[in-house]
């Protein structure tokens, strides 16, 4: 639904900004699903009135038009004081108003110009709706009513600037169809007033008599109310300025006088009408000759042209408004043909009733029309409301159409729908929101929806049907009860209100609940706890993570104690000065062995090991996760470390492959793919230097200068020193250590963002080459990747050969280059290309030996 | 005429189940429905014929050319699978010989039993809270309500460290640090190592490990607590396992209680596991004791809360059946690889 806000800030007064408005509104539970704002149009846009003209006989369309522009003041009027205007509009004529912008003009799509046309001067343009940002319309210039006067600026014709809201509203809410009810929804929410429409329509001028009107209702049922107000003289016409702009900031388009107060009382109201032509109605085949309105089911394959200029076949099941021999409106949704007004109509009859929703449904379902009207109908609309919308439409149609009332008026109402009364605990309010609201802010949030309040009283459950029964002696004591903190939802605190027939959503105590919860909005509903607030789910979350890692990679899991033997760490060649030295010694130590605090978990994992060695076992892959102990400056620390000792087959034997030792591309491959997992990105690689490791094989990953991990042989010293003799054993042992504290912090932060799927396929070539030992096959790599970032995804290494053939001091690589373009195909021409840029680079340097 | 179109049939069917290969198809292909085949030409004959048999003998042939292609494209599929499956190297495995597996390691069988502790509490909507292994007499006894001439405050019971802290004999101490720093409500596990003075036996460990459980808030009951507990074993140990609670004391808790559940050996008709109680003794528990909440500033007439704390170790055993408390300190791989398939 679109709603204007200068039209809604005539019922009650908006806040100044938009989007605070915007906010309330969603906060409210009603979406603003589109904010369109149109701008305040220059003083240079105003009214003028078209004095001639002139069909250009080069054109078929254009028109030359001499304007009366009034005393605006302008250089180039012709000598009759007009101003010449081009105008390609079909509805263009002489004797209209319309609406110019001056040259200079600044209109939201463009800026206006003096112009020649075909060789003609144009000073200015005849604007549509559409130019000046007011509607969609741009079917011809805009049409001034014929007594606008010359020179009213197009912002006060137009009320601009404007704000139009697209409001989303919920299929239980038909209360909000319309102006009124966003405004009472609002100024309950925002605690300020409404100003309704003030009704007043004129002493009827006729007797009854003079236009009678048979109304038969067969079928209460599917329309519970039927009312009809008759009108004579009545002058068919353009409306007013006000009322087309009210319509077409709404969506709608003007059509005339009558029509289009109908839809503004549907738009203000959110209750659809229908006007008939009195003499297009026939009278019942037996009887009087009167004009009859039958509301019945329509006979199976009656025939109904629409006001869409579509005919239709009913099967039966429709309900119609029928005169006395045949349908003439879909009822509820969609008006006929043959009563519909016309220029020509004098008389008309007036609708106003309620239709069973389901009924309008199915029918707008099943013959696939769908109106503004049927539309509220389907969401079940008060038979209360039709009163106001009869009379508003009532005043409407004699002020804008001149028209005489009828002193009759017919009211077809057997059952009206009582009103329920419901109460609600502010105890009940605090159990199921989770705060206490007081009885007097209850009241005035509700009074201010329309509901009526009645009395405090005991509590009762459902629709109370005898409110004596709710009575309470003592009213006065539970109001002040109810401003106090209570814990009993059973208590007698209750107060009770009527509930307005259009609000149908309103039928238990919760839905009060839930009213007063929206309107007092739920950023009122407290916190109870801050989930997250006490746990380190990234750091608990990276060291699942990082141990079920290791484990698929072969480790068993190891607990040791946290106090050790103070001689280990020395066996590790840590010096006295060392920060591992300084371990944190026990004041009651059970033996000297378990005397200080650990600063390493390596040692009681090379005791893990020897302990297996000697049963037995050869590939040993254990790991401890584990605090480490420091005092640091006075101060404890407990840092984590994951360690881990590898020795043996890379994997477990099988009868398919041959296993081989594990060694250092194995560990090293453990802490690119676990890096990799982890978003551990940018690694440095340094030698490790740790005593116990051997002087060679190691490294050492930092990132950002912190260290992340290290990996290395056990050097056979220390392997010697824990009773290990590795001569004998003929296996390497390899260290590979984790700074997991370090890991959690650079991790802690990275986030995952997909990256699109390339459009265009990837391909791959092959390079091999001979090449000196002394190049790192990390330089040649960025080297490659060098020659052209944004093409060369990856670079691989899937060969290494020394031997046969091969110069020594040298070996042979081939590597996998893989080429992608995000914006198009790769030809053969430009990877070819390409792949000669790769060999020429590496040539140059390194004096390579392509192959 | 007729007799030369069946005669040509039966041989094209004979030639065709005869291809051995791709190739073999196609030859025959091209010689039963190529251009200048056999087929073809008793099409350009049939003019031959009169006319009134024409249509029907044209029908014949279309026919016996439909089964030829069905013929072929059959033969076709058949010879290119026997083609892939007798290629080079594509002998068929003797489906008797053992699979080829990775190399999986394993958890220690403590942190399995954690990470399911962990796994049980956070759906719960717990939250893991650790704190320092190496503490002081405030965390570790003057907070936990623990009287000044306490025995558990003794160098036989507890390690002291030579500069005077200590380390923390229960995780408790993690819910002091977390009830500092952090106002009610209040949801936490705190699973960590502890120390105590006891020399390694079949039942004791210097070291071992407990998770303890807090929680802080208005309307928090013993009903709270049982309701946690008893959920708690039917997650862990299955769930026909009940648990009670029994009165107990503990300084850091009122009322105190000691919990069990029905024996996870006999199913509570009792054995030897649980000495012929049907129960197991599982750790201590009760009702935050107004004193604690009042040394950290929290007001007991508005909030209560719950606490109780399990061993690790114990559960381990009972549930994996471990006779000894030291095989878990051992890390022999013959114990380890057992829980490979525990490890998740
Ligand atoms: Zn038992």
């Amino acid at each position: 639904m679109k709603i204007s806000l200068n039209w809604l800030a005539k019922y009650i007064d908006l806040p100044d900004s938009v989007t605070e408005l915007e906010k309330l509104l969603t906060f409210a539970g009603i979406e603003v699903e589109g904010v369109k704002h149109i701008p305040a149009l220059q003083e240079s846009v105003f009214s003028a009135r078209i004095v001639s003209a002139e069909a250009d006989p080069k054109s078929d369309h254009l028109h030359c038009c001499k304007v009366d522009i009034g005393d605006y003041p302008y250089n180039d009027k012709t000598e009759d004081g007009l101003v010449q205007v081009i105008c390609g509009a079909p509805n263009c004529h002489a004797g209209m108003m319309a609406l110019i912008a001056m040259p200079g003009t600044v209109l939201p799509e463009f800026t206006i110009a003096k112009a020649k046309i075909r060789g003609v001067e144009s000073h200015g343009m005849l604007c549509s709706e559409k130019e000046l940002g007011i509607s969609d319309n741009h079917a011809g210039i805009i049409e001034l009513p014929e007594d606008t006067a010359i020179g009213l600026m197009a912002n006060e014709l137009y009320e601009l600037p404007d704000t139009i809201f697209e409001l989303e509203i919920t299929p239980n809410r038909p209360d909000l169809l319309g102006y009124i009810g966003i405004a009472r929804d609002l100024s309950a929410k925002l605690n300020i007033a409404l100003r309704l429409p003030v009704i007043q329509i004129p002493e009827p001028k006729f007797p009854a008599g003079e236009l009678p009107l048979t109304l038969v209702n067969e079928d209460t049922e599917l329309c519970p109310r039927y009312t009809a107000r008759l009108f004579r003289n009545v002058h068919i016409t353009q409306s007013p300025l006000w009322l087309k702009r009210a319509l077409i900031k709404s969506g709608l388009r003007p059509i005339n006088n009558l029509v289009d107060i109908t839809n503004f009382v549907l738009l203000e109201y959110g209750h659809p009408l229908h006007a008939f032509d009195y003499d297009k109605l026939a009278p019942l085949p037996s009887g009087d000759t009167h004009p009859a309105i039958v509301i019945r089911k329509a006979i199976a394959k009656e025939p109904i042209m629409a006001l869409d200029g579509k005919s239709y076949n009913l099967d039966g099941d429709e309900l119609v408004i029928a005169d006395g021999e045949k349908a003439s409106a879909l009822a509820g949704v969609m008006g006929g043909n043959l009563s519909a007004i016309s220029d020509s109509t004098t008389r008309i009859v007036l609708e106003s009733a309620a239709f069973h929703p389901g009924s309008v449904r199915k029918t707008s379902y099943k013959h696939k029309i769908s109106t503004d009207s049927s539309y509220r109908f389907e969401r079940h609309l008060s038979d209360h409301a039709t009163t106001n919308a009869s009379l508003r439409a009532t005043q409407l149609i004699c002020e804008l159409a001149q028209a005489e009332l009828c002193e009759a008026v017919y009211d077809d109402w057997q059952k009206p729908t009582v009103a329920l009364v419901l109460g609600i605990r502010p105890a009940r309010y605090e159990q199921v929101i989770g705060y206490y609201l007081d009885g007097d802010t209850i009241k005035d949030y509700l009074e201010k929806l329309g509901l009526r309040f009645i009395q405090y009283g005991n509590w009762k459950p459902g629709a109370i049907s005898d409110i004596s029964e709710v009575y309470c002696h003592h009213g006065e004591e539970i109001k002040q009860g109810l401003t106090e903190f209570s814990e009993q939802p059973d208590c007698i605190h209750t107060l009770y209100f009527e509930i307005p027939t259009s609000r149908v959503d309103l039928e238990r105590e919760i839905d009060l609940i839930e009213e007063l919860a929206r309107l007092d909005g739920y950023d009122k509903v407290p916190v109870k706890t801050l989930p997250g607030r006490i746990m380190d789910r990234h750091a608990y979350k990276t060291m699942r993570q990082i141990t079920d890692y290791i484990v698929s990679r072969g480790c068993f899991e190891t607990l040791n104690y946290s106090f050790t033997d103070p001689d280990t760490m020395a066996k590790l060649g840590f010096q006295e000065s060392d920060p591992e030295m300084q371990m944190i010694r026990l004041r009651n130590p059970q033996s000297g062995t378990m005397s200080v605090m650990r600063t390493s978990l390596i040692p009681q994992l090379l005791q893990n090991l020897v302990y297996n060695l000697n049963r037995g076992e050869r590939n040993v892959k254990l790991f401890e996760l584990g605090k480490t102990y420091f005092k640091i400056a006075g101060k404890h620390s407990e840092p984590m470390h994951l360690s881990a000792i590898f020795t043996g087959l890379n994997r477990e034997e099988n009868w398919q492959d041959k296993s081989i030792q594990l060694g250092a591309t194995t560990l090293k491959g453990i802490l690119d793919e676990l890096f990799l997992l982890l978003g551990v990105h940018n690694c440095a690689c340094a030698p490790a230097n740790r005593p116990f490791l051997n002087k060679q094989e190691n490294a050492s990953y930092t990132v950002y200068k912190q260290e992340v991990g290290y990996f290395g042989k056990l050097s056979a010293t220390v392997a010697e020193s824990f009773g290990i003799d590795l001569i004998e054993l003929k296996q390497d042992l390899w260290i590979l250590h984790l700074d997991v504290d370090n890991i959690v912090e650079i991790t802690r932060n990275r986030k995952m963002k997909f990256s699109p799927i390339p459009r265009y396929p990837a391909v791959t070539r092959d390079i091999s080459f001979l090449i000196a030992d002394n190049v790192g096959y990390s330089e040649i790599e960025a080297c490659v990747k060098g020659v052209d970032c944004s093409l060369i995804e990856e670079v691989k290494v899937f060969d290494e050969y020394r031997g046969k053939q091969i110069p020594a001091g040298h070996r042979s690589l081939s590597i996998h280059v893989k080429f992608q373009d995000t914006e198009k195909t790769l030809t053969d021409e430009r990877i070819d290309h390409l792949v000669d840029l790769v060999k020429t680079k590496l040539t140059e340097t390194w004096q390579i030996n392509l192959r | 005429m007729r007799e030369q179109l069946n005669e040509l049939v039966r041989q094209a069917e004979s030639d065709i189940l005869a291809c051995q290969n791709p190739n073999d198809v196609m030859n025959v292909k091209a010689q039963y429905l190529g251009k200048k085949s056999l087929l073809n030409g008793l099409f350009a004959r049939l003019r031959e014929l009169p006319p009134e048999e024409r249509p029907a003998f044209g029908n014949q042939i279309n026919e016996s050319r439909n089964r030829i292609e069905a013929l072929l494209e059959a033969q076709s599929t058949k010879v290119k699978e026997a083609a892939w499956n007798t290629r080079e190297g594509g002998k068929a495995t003797d489906m008797s010989m053992p699979g080829i597996t990775s190399s999986r390691g394993g958890f220690h069988p403590l942190t399995i039993i954690r990470r399911e502790i962990d796994d049980v509490f956070l759906s719960m909507g717990f939250e893991i809270a650790e704190g320092p292994d190496i503490e002081d007499d405030f965390h570790n006894f003057d907070a936990l309500n623990t009287p000044a001439d306490h025995p558990s405050r003794n160098l036989a019971d507890t390690f002291y460290l030579e500069d005077g802290s200590l380390l923390r004999s229960q995780t408790s101490t993690v819910q002091i640090r977390v009830m500092e720093s952090y106002p009610p409500p209040i949801r936490i596990i705190s699973p960590g190592r502890c120390y105590r003075n006891d020399k390694p036996d079949p039942s004791h460990s210097p070291v071992f490990h407990q998770v303890e459980a807090l929680v802080v808030d208005k309307g928090i009951s013993l009903a709270d607590m049982t309701d946690t507990l008893s959920q708690f074993a039917s997650i862990m140990f299955g769930a026909n396992v009940g648990s009670r609670i029994r009165p107990h004391f503990f300084p850091f808790t009122e009322p105190s209680a000691e919990m069990d559940i029905s024996c996870v050996v006999c199913g509570g008709a009792g054995c030897r596991v649980c000495k012929h109680s049907g129960w197991l003794e599982m750790g201590g528990a009760g009702m935050v004791d107004p004193n604690v909440f009042k040394t950290l500033g929290i007001d007991s007439e508005i909030y209560t809360g719950f606490a109780f704390g399990l061993g690790i170790e114990r559960i381990a055993m009972l549930k994996y059946n471990i006779p000894d408390m030291r095989i878990l300190f051992e890390n022999d791989l013959r114990m380890l690889r057992q829980f490979k398939g525990e490890s998740r």
